[in-house]
């Protein structure tokens, strides 16, 4: 039988308009990507550390109450300093911040990894089936094509940083059963959400950008592990070569007139004694509020501003103050707080790359009002 | 009102021009296009992707005025691309999905809603033919069978003007032969005008009632392709049973121009004489006319004849 005699039965039902055509875009990719076990398996895995910051403000809210159910939990706190533990009202917004920065790390990691694993394929694969003018020649313009594959980026990192966010900031609020103080900490999670966002919208133009340079996702996916390993390996290289120099000029300031150390081959480094020591981190403390080295690393950059956002270097500085030994407060202040330098150098910085990207989007994926 | 609107072009350009640089594609093209089937004719570099991406609204002309299915094209470019399914020439899929979800998704990227998109996929796949690899994946699908994809997601959205380039590109003559039958039944019976653009004229003849013609840009012909197959007088074709050579000595030396092509004669008559002669002749000769008919233009003739007037 002929196929024609098949029939064509013609449409009735209604086009809706344009305003929304991107969240088609986005939904088409969404369920593609889900289809990818191993995607599914690292979003399970990346709501781990979500639970972890759920279990953590759940407990610190019980922990504000002087809930006898927390009782013995308490002598697993006592790595915090006492004032702490014994009057954790008034450090409720310094733990919920380090809770948040901490969680924000984390899940920094696991977004750079869901980029890799969502992104590479994005534009790319589009670019070598060749499926833009399929797109275009339908009622959908470049900004939603773009949007609409951004939005499936910013889908997957949302579940691992702003949903867990907000699922967090409610259990908080439950457990701490106290409504003034939920209100004192409701901007720490708007300011967590926000940093969500800044990193969909860095890691997911950077990402498209990276995907349209290339017809084959295994060059975008190196491409990604290079912007990501790389400028971190490089801003850990440079800041450990600036550490020693810093080291060395402070010797050469402040000359130390210990005794060398027997046995110990000539010109080796004498160690500081404590007193040196706690002045030399000072020195290196200050040092680094002017060090740009790690402005090099994307997930620093991403980091710092977090850290602005979460108020992550205030709440160490409050909690730096509680220790009586200058040392000891400098040592936490270098090892738990920073990176120290301005939070807009590392903004201008992803702002840069986020203008860079999408030049290279413009450039890359044209419409079809170009002759071959 | 329904005769108005049956009888109005669904493309109207006006004084339409686009320039690359130096490169004019449209020079001043004035057309109109009416219900129906149309192709649209023109040598490598006439004018016709410009064309149909200036249709499309994918181009903004220098200058000039128009409008598709009563659309402007300055203003209106995302409204006709949703009334338009437009099947393009190039080797294109949606990557990573499986047919029926191919479709759906193209019909949902024209504003149908998901499921409805869903069910026309699957009616339109049972159309073209597909219905049975409707759950493989695009990729690996062969070139004819990508070819009915891409017509299937054109129609989804049952558009009122289907825009079909160059859509038997590197098929083989059953592949050809089916895309041809759908077009034409979709013009004939289904009441979806198209344009049909090609560089192969048989595949234009067998789906269209009207032709364009461009060249550098300029229409040089529009019209039935019925009319413009012009009868020649005193120009005849015929084929007889038996073998022509005597038959074409005879007839020359009293005065005809023979032309052979395969088994058909073309003969020019000269002035006075009409196809008596020819009947005369075959029968003093013994043989038997198995078909004789006033010749017609093909449209290849026409076709070129157009392109070399100009």
């Amino acid at each position: 039988m002929p196929i024609v005699e098949q029939g064509y039965q013609h449409w009735s039902g209604h086009l809706s308009g344009h305003r929304w055509r991107w969240l088609t875009v986005a939904k088409q990719g969404i369920r593609v990507q889900f289809r990818n076990r191993f995607l599914r398996y690292l979003l399970f895995a990346a709501w781990t550390p979500a639970f972890i910051l759920v279990c953590a403000l759940s407990i610190w809210g019980l922990v504000e109450r002087k809930s006898k159910s927390v009782a013995s939990i308490i002598q697993y706190l006592q790595f915090m300093n006492p004032h702490v533990i014994y009057r954790p009202q008034y450090y409720s917004s310094q733990i919920w911040q380090l809770s948040y920065s901490y969680f924000m790390h984390v899940e920094l990691i696991f977004s750079m990894i869901l980029v890799l694993v969502v992104g590479p394929g994005l534009i790319s694969q589009d670019l070598r089936v060749n499926a833009l003018p399929l797109y275009f020649s339908r009622p959908l313009r470049r900004i939603d094509y773009f949007v609409g594959k951004w939005a499936i980026i910013a889908f997957f990192i949302s579940m691992v940083t702003i949903v867990p966010t907000i699922v967090a900031y409610i259990f908080g609020v439950l457990f701490s059963l106290n409504w003034a103080g939920s209100l004192r900490e409701l901007p720490i999670a708007i300011a967590a959400v926000a940093y969500g966002l800044i990193i969909c919208i860095s890691a997911g133009t950077l990402m498209l950008a990276l995907s349209a340079l290339s017809r084959n996702l295994r060059y975008v996916a190196l491409m990604w592990l290079g912007l990501w390993f790389i400028t971190g390996v490089v801003s850990d290289v440079l800041e450990a070569n600036h550490h020693q120099a810093l080291r060395s000029d402070y010797r050469h300031q402040f000359p130390i007139h210990d005794a060398p150390i027997p046995g110990a081959p000539p010109g080796a480094l004498i160690p500081l004694n404590r007193s040196h020591h706690a002045d030399f981190l000072t020195y290196l403390w200050h040092a680094k509020h002017n060090d740009w080295r790690q402005l090099v690393s994307l997930t620093g950059d991403l980091s710092r501003v977090g850290d602005h956002l979460l108020g992550t270097n205030d709440a160490w500085q409050r909690l730096a103050k509680l220790e009586p030994n200058r040392s000891r407060r400098m040592l936490l202040l270098i090892r738990f707080g920073g990176p120290w330098y301005p939070w807009y150098w590392a903004a201008t910085v992803l702002a840069g790359l986020f203008l860079l990207s999408t030049g290279i989007l413009k450039w890359s994926v044209r419409s079809l009002d170009r002759l071959k | 009102m329904d005769n108005q609107e049956s009888t109005a072009p669904i493309i109207s350009l006006k004084n339409i021009s686009k320039t690359f640089g130096a490169v004019t594609a449209l020079d001043h093209l004035t057309a109109e296009i009416e219900i129906g089937a149309t192709g649209l004719l023109g040598p490598n570099g006439s004018g016709k992707t410009t064309l149909i991406r200036t249709l499309l609204g994918l181009i903004k002309p220098d200058n000039g005025s128009g409008t598709v299915l009563g659309l402007d094209i300055h203003s209106r470019q995302l409204d006709i691309r949703r009334q338009i399914g437009f099947a393009p020439e190039d080797d294109t899929i949606f990557p990573g999905v499986h047919g029926i979800e191919s479709v759906a998704y193209a019909g949902e990227l024209c504003g149908m809603p998901q499921s409805d998109a869903l069910q026309r996929a699957h009616e339109v796949l049972d159309y073209v033919g597909l219905g049975e690899v409707r759950y493989r994946k695009v990729e690996s699908y062969s070139s004819g069978m990508k070819q009915r994809l891409k017509l299937a997601a054109a129609i989804v959205h049952d558009p009122k003007l289907l825009i079909m380039d160059e859509p038997t590109n590197g098929m083989d003559p059953a592949g050809r032969e089916h895309i041809l039958k759908l077009a034409s039944d979709l013009s004939s019976n289904k009441g979806m005008s198209l344009i049909f653009s090609s560089h192969l004229l048989p595949d234009v003849e067998a789906v269209c009632r009207r032709i364009v013609v461009l060249s550098a840009g300029k229409l040089l012909i529009e019209g039935d392709i019925s009319e413009l197959k012009k009868v020649h007088s005193g120009s005849f074709e015929l084929r007889l049973k038996e073998p022509p050579d005597a038959f074409i000595e005879h007839i020359s030396a009293r005065g005809c121009v023979v032309e052979k092509v395969g088994e058909i004669l073309r003969v020019a008559m000269p002035s006075g004489e009409g196809p008596e002669l020819l009947w005369r002749q075959a029968s003093a000769d013994g043989l038997q006319i198995r078909h004789l008919r006033p010749q017609r233009s093909t449209l290849e003739e026409i076709f070129l004849g157009a392109v070399e007037r100009r």
